[in-house]
């Protein structure tokens, strides 16, 4: 029994060695490629001319702060979600509210567009991932068409369709990111590994494959097979939680947005961080991260309630855009790249092009 | 729980580990020269359809107010 007891104890000892010496590879092997910066090669690059974006829209209407949002198909209507348990549907040329929903919780933390446009999934600290069809209908209400899709363990931070209404993509509070069948409700496929809470994911370009990235407390992005579960790339340079992912148009890169102040791009093929955007004078985290549509610049909200444009290639801010009162928590581009769309702890959301 | 059964959870997961470790270091990778000239290439191709880069004039962006029109 003594010897049995040893023996486990000198195992658990050479994996952990193991474990250690394999994380040093890793890193030389990625070393070894690193033969370039990025900014360099973007040198021989025109410089980006002077930007004037400004606040085109202004919708208001949330009791308290704007935790997320997303746009729909159609480019004009946006769906979002509040602290105060409301869920909205906006027409963003007009800014009226088409739907407005109430959640059984506060803190809906989530909220996604079904691609066909009718329907709309949100979910919070209730632990679970709704969806509720979008009814023009007068007569019906939209909370008695509710269906609980996913159930996690602790909060939900995220959510995302597949490129269909039929699958739902979540993270969560618990650490694990699930995939959902919408009409029965069933586990797909969940995907094990962040050590701490999932607060982001992005969905690859369908063009792409069947891959996703997570982003979490643990300080790591995870870039997911979705098909077998399995994690197949992860990254762990950024010194804070990591609050937003979103994948480069062409889907070889993603970039991040973290606690630590800095957003970060990792290109997927050669396996390693290729870029920082950061600044001195930003000492606030960033929430939420997103492309225009080439690529070229990156749009990041931050707890300072700015947000900072950044030339993607040369690693250096081109605009700094002012407006919100509380800090950004949101922030997508629309599916046409005309705009985007910011959401805040100031209770509005705003449309900047 | 049994110390054993504890000491056993934590080699199934320190395997575990050390299996992903092995996947993840074994991965093809490309120079980050290739790299950055595709993400710059990809960038280019798309930038005259980015409308941040190009500018979409006022008439045609639906969220650019149009210029005011004088009654005659």
């Amino acid at each position: 029994m003594a010897t049995d007891g040893l023996h486990e104890n000198e195992t658990l000892a050479s994996l952990k060695s193991e474990a250690e010496s394999l994380k040093g590879k890793l890193e030389e092997e990625r070393a070894k490629l690193h033969d370039v910066e990025l900014h360099q090669v973007a040198e021989r690059v025109e410089a980006l001319g002077q930007f004037v974006m400004k606040t085109r829209r202004t919708l208001k209407g949330h009791g308290n702060k704007v935790l997320c949002m997303d746009w729909c198909k159609d480019k004009r209507r946006i769906v979002s979600s509040s602290q105060d348990g409301k869920v909205i549907v906006w027409d963003s040329f007009t800014t009226n509210k088409e739907h407005a929903v109430t959640m059984p919780c506060t803190w809906v933390m989530a909220c996604a567009y079904a691609p066909s446009g009718c329907a709309i999934a949100c979910g919070g600290l209730d632990n679970k991932c709704s969806v509720y069809p979008l009814t023009f209908d007068k007569n019906e209400s939209m909370a008695a068409k509710k269906k609980s899709v996913a159930m996690h363990t602790n909060y939900l931070s995220a959510c995302s369709f597949t490129n269909s209404d039929m699958q739902i993509l979540t993270a969560s509070g618990d650490g694990t990111c699930a995939l959902w069948d919408v009409e029965s409700g069933q586990l797909l496929q969940s995907f094990h590994g962040h050590g701490a809470d999932v607060l982001c994911l992005d969905l690859a370009p369908s063009e792409t494959g069947n891959t996703f990235v997570s982003g979490g407390c643990d300080k790591k992005s995870m870039v997911w097979d979705m098909r077998s579960g399995q994690c197949v790339q992860a990254f762990e340079t950024h010194e804070s939680d990591v609050n937003s992912v979103r994948y480069y148009p062409s889907g070889d890169a993603f970039a991040s947005g973290s606690d630590d102040a800095t957003c970060r791009l990792y290109d997927l093929r050669a396996d390693r961080e290729v870029a920082i955007y950061s600044k001195e004078s930003i000492i606030f985290g960033a929430s939420s991260v997103d492309f225009s549509l080439s690529g070229r610049l990156l749009f990041a909200g931050y707890n300072d309630y700015t947000i900072n444009v950044w030339d993607v290639l040369k690693g250096a801010r081109v605009s700094i855009l002012f407006g919100h009162e509380n800090r950004v928590s949101t922030l997508r581009v629309s599916p046409d790249g005309t705009a985007f769309c910011s959401g805040s702890w100031d209770h509005t959301l705003r449309v900047w092009a | 729980m049994s110390s054993k059964e504890a000491i056993g959870c934590d080699i199934g997961q320190a395997r575990q580990a050390v299996e992903q470790l092995r996947m993840e270091a074994g991965i093809d990778r490309i120079k980050v020269s290739k790299a950055a000239a595709d993400l710059l290439q990809f960038c280019m191709e798309q930038a005259k359809s980015d409308p941040f880069l190009v500018g979409i004039p006022a008439a045609t962006n639906p969220f650019k107010e149009k210029k005011p029109c004088a009654i005659l």
